[in-house]
């Protein structure tokens, strides 16, 4: 809906592409900062872009 | 500076290093490649200011901040264990009977086999990290790609 390539939102919200394919893939967790950071960008809702699902709740807390 | 100028720096600087290391082992001087090493990492850290390409998220940091914690929690019991021996080595005296049993001085370790202790710590230290890093970077996507 934006026409942003994973490199061109990586470069605007200062992360590396990779970062936005392992989120994209569920890899990587974002932190709440980064993940108002995207939201900002698409200017949507953090719930918009994040769903909070506590299946997955135990990935990254080792 | 672009992330390929400073991969290039880095790796030129670690060639310098090895050149330094075996100088000073010729002209047996520690001296010379301990204060290369650390204006080396004095560079490298300057240099990586500099860059102005990302090259670190906080998702590497979190990569990075993993897998030094795991490797700490691993590498102190085996420092420690160590170190608890060498230290009870120093601090035996045999107290019963004085007479009877000769005091022997504690053993320490010659400058020679000091190093090939150092190596060992050092050789385990590193393979720790990077196993570690390894397994956080497969786990964080550092490898994957867009094809599923």
């Amino acid at each position: 809906m934006n026409d942003l390539t994973q490199e061109d939102l990586a470069q605007a919200i200062g992360v590396t592409r990779q970062t936005i394919l392992a989120i994209e893939k569920g890899k990587y967790v974002p932190s709440l900062d980064l993940a108002f950071r995207i939201s900002r960008q698409f200017r949507v809702n953090i719930e918009d872009v994040f769903q909070y699902d506590e299946t997955h709740l135990s990935i990254d807390i080792d | 500076m672009k992330k390929n100028t400073f991969y290039l720096a880095v790796g030129c600087i670690a060639l310098a290093l090895l050149a330094i290391f075996w100088y000073s082992i010729e002209v047996h001087r520690p001296f010379v490649i301990e204060t290369a090493f650390i204006v080396a990492i004095a560079v490298i850290y300057f240099i990586r200011k500099q860059v102005t390409d990302i090259i670190e998220d906080e998702r590497t940091a979190r990569i990075t901040e993993q897998a030094s914690l795991r490797t700490f929690q691993v590498f102190w019991v085996v420092f420690c264990a160590l170190s608890i021996g060498a230290v009870m080595q120093i601090l035996y005296v045999p107290t019963f009977p004085r007479e009877a049993i000769p005091v022997r001085p504690p053993e320490i370790l010659g400058p020679r086999m000091m190093g090939y202790f150092q190596l060992g710590l050092l050789c385990l230290m590193i393979f720790l990290y990077v196993g570690f890093r390894i397994y956080y970077a497969r786990k964080y996507g550092e490898w994957d790609t867009d094809e599923e």
